[in-house]
């Protein structure tokens, strides 16, 4: 190096350096594929090398494995090298070598950079890797032939054994000869007993302390030879009464006993690293190469102790999983773990789910063929606690404080965090074996899924709450590698995302130690064209909380299914319409008519681009014209619309498809697919003990199931709502208990009556239309989700009107409850339409559906209530003030001095009540344990300007004559602390009295700010409010606090308020 | 719930005395024709895929049959009842006569719902449908067709459970099949091909030719595009059409006044008529609210979307030189405003005259199925042509001679073709 250099020029240098190395290293990963044979990988890599070095052109290297050398081709020794170990199971089983021709300028390393040690070691170890990948293929095989020789051949084999056992481990020796002295006495031979007699008298210690760990070195000492001598002894009498195959037998089942010691001490202390565990569970395997001998009591308490570790600690999860998994499939598993040394860390509950079902599926294969047909995609783990040395590798460990922030300032710094974690690096080890897995999985797409510690633990779903992300994994295998290594930085981010933290706030999580296992999963499909998709995805729940039929029953379960990537049918998507099926009525449809089944067919389809990399959402019928029938298994997934029939589509005539709908058709009626999945929901729930709510896709061939986990999570219902047993009947408003679903609907402001008497009585047509046009007013006009729509029969008719009241689903969509009022009228009673008009919207938009009998026995219906309490329908809407007598419009509060009416549904029980409650304060409270638990000083300004802005929004700009309002000071500043106040600025141009009013206004904003403050941080104020008010005036003239306003430094922020006319706003949530 | 209040069978009496009245009808004649001439009602018992029986109950009601054998459709519905579907019988048989084909009207029913029902035991509800009917339909006793929740799928199970029964085969008991299972090429065209053959006529009789016309269509489905296609084919200028939006739930009104590319808008349109917003901008087109259709300054309107669409509130936004309005939806007039358009001059073409190429497309399914033999495409709408430009101009010829509206004046021709059939016949 020229040390007359600039510094500029010698960073650049540094750089180019690095480049060639990275390179060369990149060029290495290339030729490292599994199918390459050694000797063309060592004659690449021995090109590959100099050019990654300081001096190309006088650089050369040499690799000798074993007897083999590989060499550049004008290959000369030289007193300038470096070298490194090729090392395969921790043996040095060759060299790699690079030599400069002549003489260099000295380095770190005689006159090589240290870099450049670093790079030689690297390359040492990936191939070590390689070749210890080779050979593994052998190994087993092997392992297998030995096993069964060693048991064709038993007649004399036990004397070897011993032998060799007395060479090697002495003290087992003597173990195993004193149990065979016991065995022979238990079995009454005599001449066993007298020996025992003869040597046990006066012995300071027997077999007990043998058996022990504590041995006594003099004792030892003292007693080997007799040992020696009675171990002969014992093994005479045996040889006379046992044949050669049971003594054998017994050696090997002591041996296996004696050394499952060290298995269940190392599984059941929870500080040994899982590498530890991973070494221990492969020595018990060389052990007991077929699991025989165990005893039951160790086998089970070394399963439970490897699920606790991998999966769960739930009791629960440990009771049901222990009678599906063994030791083995564990095993197995560990082959497909990635871990740091140091890694204690579970699987996480995605993982533990999809593995629990896969073990319980292929165990009763044999039962049921159709079983046999569930397959699971090929999948590698990341234990959970990777993501703690990752944030460690890169001095992140501060985000962890994020979840104690406030939630939107978590909001503000996320897309930060994402970056961060991003910009991150893995530790070499973890990139290695990614590295490996890559190599595993060759080019296929991959999807990596988030398997949070979190995720498994009952009631909390986390359903998209964390990322999964898609990956082409196409190109070569450095921008593969990267592209996967950010993946997984990113679905660690996610861990920090404001939305799963918000969540766990709710649910009182924040404080559990999240920690965020990684599923890497091939991504089930086949390339058709230049995009990569399965032939359908979706998701399965033992029980349907949506039934479209008085005749689907809870119990049949329901099935979402879309054409493609499996991500439309999770999610809950706008405008497109997943396919939904009831596996226990396959038969009964939402969507009957042509018509009805192709509006309501998926229009998109989520593919991977192998092209541009990327996950894309297509029009089906633009992708259609692109693949044609090279989509997989078109026939199971679409019919041909023609005029108005729907035509089933056949294998034969897929290339003239012109108009076709996606209705899965082939797929339900004429394959096992129903059967299947019916028969996988019903054996996971009764083997699992739980209702479960699966993932799966099929790629034209195979079905995969993706995900398994208890319903109770599943994110197309909502969890149950416990049903309170003593309300007072008064606050009734109605119950149901028939064909209810699962939901809580918390915050009902407003009820819409449809009198079904009064209705019914409508004569001319033109009328009913107008009760259909009033809904559609008041459903633009009532608060979204808070009001409930009540009104007999069929609400959505459409041709005849008489049976229930015409909307369209966009008169209805912002309903929190659509309720369907079956009256007897004589011994007649009408047919609901459980919401078949607009069933899969009201399910896309989490409408709840309920039907009501009022006429039932047992059933609360508050008719009086309802007809009785002040209808605001004609101040709402004066036009249709003429159907007051059939429509009535209440608001709940205004009639029940601030009550709120809750709707709570309850499937398990098949009850649902409407009850008249008091605004639940819980969340409050929740707001203010949260803001105690943290300090961060952020929060102080920040609830402040929350605050601020929140009292814009609430001023009355007529009432009180105020044109603006604007913060400042420290609220605005983010100064703030726990004693600030919030200086506002008001303009005012108003009267006198309105200048009265709004001061008392303010000032009891001020003091119930101050109250909460208080609760808050324990600092008591007056008041919280700086109020200053100037006028029009005041501005013209710049006087006082006007010049804030629009001031070059330090400016009045305004705030948004109300525009006039405006609904008031509804109260802070 | 009262059925007095609402009784559409009622209405249709209603209606058809005011005809009887003007027509001076005997009683006789007046008693055959204000109720069904033959009615049908009785269970299908079927057994359901969980092995329990249910059992249903179904309809035929036979109106007319002095001109011919009846037609009319089958609807699967909850809450049918005897009396819509005798309404719906007897508007069938008028329906049939103005255009002056050979049937008459029958309409029939199940009362169940498609949605509580497996394909399965749709299937064996339709054969048992036929099984109770077998003896009374019948290419040339009464022809069943497609209707609410059924398809061509529906028709096929009856079809062929008649088809076991008799033996032999008989497509032509049927209509609204597929394509290559005895239906007819044509179909997708026929309605709106009719609706703008009667418009050429009616231009014709006005002296007034289609290339100096401009209109404005209601809806882009099935009807209103063919009709669109055929008015443009004519020499019109259609400069405006309007859609429903799925995804905003709202309807808009497309324009152009150098005239619309119906082609060019049917490439960017979905399966349910609803044109893309953003595309159709792209293409030069101005969107305006769905109620702008009936405002432009056109020749002629087009409502082809759904019923009820002129009112009495919007009557009287449509442009001061509308000239005609063909009705190619059913219904798309409420009666208040179809008073004002009379005042006002306008030349109408009822729906049941304007949008009877349909029926006229199934009758010819039918002759085709009795003769075992299928026309082509050219050879359907060159007869429907036929059919529809002579039923057109008795109607027009009538209301000239006897200073009628339109709409009367169809009713009345086609209530007196089958009074003067019963009479022909003996029957009164």
């Amino acid at each position: 190096m020229n040390s007359k250099e600039t510094p500029t020029t010698k960073l650049i240098w540094f750089l180019q350096e690095r480049a060639k190395e990275l390179s060369c290293l990149y060029r290495i990963e290339e030729l490292l594929k599994p199918e390459s044979n050694l000797e063309d990988v060592c004659k690449g890599i021995i090109e590959a090398v100099p050019p990654g070095w300081q001096y190309p052109e006088s650089c050369q290297s040499k690799i000798t494995i074993g007897s083999s050398s590989y060499q550049s081709a004008s290959f000369r020794e030289s007193p300038w090298m470096q070298s490194a170990n090729i090392q395969v199971f921790d043996q040095p089983i060759g060299t790699i070598s690079v030599y400069y021709t002549q003489e260099m300028p000295n380095e770190d390393q005689g006159p090589f950079l240290k870099e450049e040690v670093k790079l030689i070691s690297t390359i040492a170890d990936r191939l070590g890797a390689f070749i210890t990948y080779q050979k593994m293929k052998y190994v087993f095989q092997e392992y297998r032939t030995a096993a069964q020789e060693l048991l064709d051949n038993t007649k004399t084999e036990w004397r070897v054994v011993l032998d060799l056992l007395r060479q090697t481990d002495r003290n087992l020796y003597l173990r195993i000869s004193h149990k065979m002295l016991n065995h022979l006495c238990w079995t009454g031979v005599d001449e066993a007993k007298q020996l025992l007699e003869y040597y046990s008298p006066g012995e300071p210690g027997d077999d007990e302390e043998l058996l022990g760990e504590s041995n006594r070195p003099f004792y030892r000492k003292t007693l080997i030879s007799s040992s020696d001598f009675l171990s002969d002894q014992t093994f005479g009498i045996a040889a006379d009464h046992l044949n050669s195959a049971e003594i054998l037998k017994l050696i090997q089942k002591w041996i296996q006993q004696d050394k499952l010691g060290f298995l269940v001490k190392s599984l059941i202390s929870s500080s040994s690293p899982v590498a530890e565990v991973a070494e221990t569970i492969r020595r018990y395997r060389r052990m007991v190469p077929e699991g025989i001998g165990i005893p039951e009591p160790t086998r089970r308490s070394v399963l439970v102790s490897l699920i606790r570790r991998f999966f769960s600690e739930q009791l629960d999860f440990i009771n049901t999983a222990k009678q599906h998994i063994e030791i083995d499939d564990v095993f197995e598993l560990l082959h497909n773990m990635i871990y740091t040394p140091e890694s204690l860390g579970r699987l996480g509950g995605k993982s533990a789910g999809l593995f629990l079902a896969s073990q319980v599926l292929k165990k009763l294969v044999n039962e049921n063929s159709l079983l046999a047909d569930v397959k699971i995609p090929k999948t590698w783990y990341i234990t959970s606690d990777v993501v703690l040395h990752f944030m460690n590798f890169n001095n992140l460990e501060e985000v962890i404080e994020q979840k104690y922030k406030e939630i939107d300032q978590v909001r503000l710094e996320y897309p930060n965090v994402v970056q961060t974690f991003k910009n991150g690096h893995f530790p070499p080890e973890i990139v290695k074996s990614l590295s490996a897995v890559l190599d595993d999985f060759g080019d296929c797409p991959l999807i990596v899924r988030s398997s949070s510690l979190l995720e498994d633990r009952a009631g909390a779903a986390f359903s998209g709450k964390y990322k999964s992300l898609f990956l082409a994994n196409q190109g070569d295998k450095a921008d593969r590698l990267e592209a996967l290594l950010d993946a997984i930085s990113e679905v660690y981010a996610s861990t920090f995302g404001p939305d799963p933290i918000e969540y766990r706030a709710e649910r009182e999580l924040l404080d559990f130690h999240e920690e965020m296992g990684i599923m890497i999963q091939q991504v089930v499909g086949t390339r058709a064209g230049k995009y990569f998709l399965p032939s359908f995805a979706g998701v399965a729940f033992s029980k349907n909380e949506f039934r479209w039929s008085p005749r689907i029953k809870r119990e049949d379960g329901l099935v979402r299914l879309v054409p493609g990537l499996g991500t439309r049918a999770v999610d809950r998507v706008s405008e497109d319409y997943p396919v939904l099926v009831s596996p226990g009525q396959p038969g009964l449809r939402v969507n009957v008519t042509p018509e009805e089944v192709a509006r309501y067919s998926p229009k998109k389809i989520d593919v991977i681009n192998l092209e541009t990399n990327s996950f894309e959402t297509l029009e089906v019928t633009e992708l259609l014209k692109e693949i044609g029938g090279d989509y997989p298994g078109l026939d199971q997934v679409g019919s041909v619309f023609e005029e108005d029939h729907l035509r089933r589509l056949s294998a034969f005539n897929l290339s003239s498809v012109k108009d076709l709908v996606v209705t899965f058709d082939g797929l339900l009626s004429e394959s096992p697919f129903i059967s299947m999945i019916n028969l996988v929901l019903k054996t996971l729930e009764e083997k699992l003990g739980t209702p479960v709510d699966l993932e799966f896709a099929h790629d034209g061939t195979n079905f995969y199931l993706l995900q398994c986990r208890p319903q109770s999570h599943a994110l197309v219902s909502g969890a149950s709502a416990p049903i309170p047993q003593d309300i007072p009947p008064e606050r009734m408003i109605f119950t149901a208990n028939r064909y209810v679903s699962n939901g809580r609907v918390p915050d009902v402001t407003h009820i819409v009556y449809v009198d079904p008497a009064k209705y019914g009585d409508i004569a001319d047509r033109a009328t009913l239309l107008a009760v259909g046009r009033a809904i559609g007013k008041l459903n633009a006009l009532l608060p979204k989700r808070q009001f409930i729509l009540m009104g007999p029969g069929r609400w959505g008719s459409r041709g005849d009107i008489k049976l229930g009241v015409s909307v369209t689903y966009s008169d209805i969509n912002n309903t929190a409850v659509l309720i369907e009022i079956a009256r007897k009228s004589g011994n007649y009673l009408p047919d609901l339409s459980f919401g078949t008009h607009f069933f899969q919207d009201l399910v896309e938009a989490e409408i709840r559906y309920l039907p009501l009998y009022p006429d039932d026995e047992e059933i609360v219906f508050n008719e009086r209530f309802l007809l009785g309490s002040p209808n605001l329908l004609p101040e709402l809407l004066p036009e249709f003030g003429y159907l007051a007598d059939t429509v009535h419009v209440i608001d709940v509060p205004g009639v029940t001095g601030g009550r709120i009416l809750q709707v709570l549904l309850n499937a398990d029980l098949d009850q649902a009540v409407a009850v008249l409650a008091t605004r639940r304060t819980d969340t409050t409270a929740v707001e203010v344990r949260r803001a105690q638990n943290d300090q961060p000083t952020e929060n102080f300004w920040r609830w402040r300007l929350n605050m601020a802005e929140h009292i814009a929004t609430c001023v009355d700009p007529e009432r009180f004559g105020v044109k603006g309002i604007y913060v400042f000071g420290s609220t605005k500043n983010a100064t703030a602390g726990p004693s600030s106040d919030i200086d506002l600025l008001i303009h005012f141009q108003g009267s006198e009295e309105q200048r009265d009013m709004l001061d008392s206004w303010l000032a009891g904003w001020s003091l119930c700010l101050a109250e909460i403050n208080y609760l808050q941080t324990g600092y008591r104020t007056d008041g919280l409010l700086d109020c200053h008010i100037i006028t029009d005036d005041d501005i013209a003239r710049k006087t006082s606090y006007a010049v804030k306003i629009g001031a070059v430094t330090d400016a009045a922020r305004p705030l948004p308020m109300r525009k006039q006319g405006q609904p008031r706003e509804l109260p802070l949530k | 719930m009262s059925d007095k209040a609402f009784n559409p069978f009622a209405m249709a009496q209603q209606q058809f005395d005011k005809a009887a009245d003007f027509l001076n009808l005997d009683s006789g004649t007046r008693e055959l024709l204000r109720e069904p001439i033959r009615e049908f009602s009785f269970l299908i018992p079927v057994r359901m895929d969980d092995g329990k029986v249910k059992v249903f109950r179904g309809f035929r009601v036979q109106h007319n049959d002095s001109r011919g054998p009846c037609k009319g459709g089958i609807r699967f519905h909850p809450q049918e009842t005897i009396d819509t579907v005798r309404a719906l019988a007897m508007w069938m048989t008028w329906k049939c006569s103005v255009v002056d084909i050979p049937l008459g009207g029958g309409k029939g029913g199940v009362i169940c719902d498609p949605h509580n029902l497996s394909e399965l035991e749709q299937e064996k509800i339709c054969r048992g449908w036929m099984r109770q009917m077998v003896r009374n339909v019948g290419p040339f006793t009464d022809v069943p067709a497609p209707d609410v929740m059924t398809s061509g799928q529906h028709m096929l199970w009856m079809l062929d459970e008649y088809e076991r029964i008799r033996g032999e085969k008989y497509p032509g008991m049927i209509t609204g099949k597929p394509v290559g299972m005895g239906g007819s090429l044509g179909r997708t065209e026929a309605t709106g091909y009719g609706v703008v053959y009667t418009v050429r006529e009616a231009l014709r009789e006005m002296g007034i030719k289609p290339e100096n016309t401009t209109a404005s269509f209601q809806g882009f489905g099935n009807v209103s595009q063919y009709a669109l296609l055929l008015y443009q084919q004519i020499g019109g200028k259609p400069i405006c059409v309007s859609c429903w939006d799925q995804h905003d739930q709202t309807s808009y009104t497309f324009r152009k006044k150098e005239g619309i590319d119906v082609k060019a808008l049917m490439g960017i349109t979905d399966r349910f008529g609803g044109i893309d917003k953003g595309k159709a901008k792209d293409l030069g087109y101005e969107i305006l609210p769905g109620e702008a259709w009936i405002e432009q300054d056109v020749d002629i309107l087009f409502p082809c979307a759904m019923e009820h669409q002129i009112t009495d509130a919007n009557v009287g936004k449509i442009g001061k030189n509308v000239k005609v309005i063909a009705e190619g939806a059913n219904g798309p007039t409420t009666p208040e405003a179809d008073k004002v358009i009379q005042q006002r001059g306008i030349f109408v073409i009822p729906d049941f005259l304007a949008n009877a190429g349909g029926v006229t497309c199934s009758y010819f399914e039918q002759v085709q199925c009795n003769m075992n033999y299928y026309w082509e495409k050219d050879e359907v709408l060159g007869k429907l042509d036929v059919k529809m430009t002579s039923a057109f101009l008795a109607v027009s010829e009538r209301a000239r001679q006897r200073k009628l509206y339109m709409r009367d004046a169809a009713y009345i021709i086609s209530v007196s073709r089958v009074a003067q059939a019963c009479k022909d016949r003996g029957w009164v």
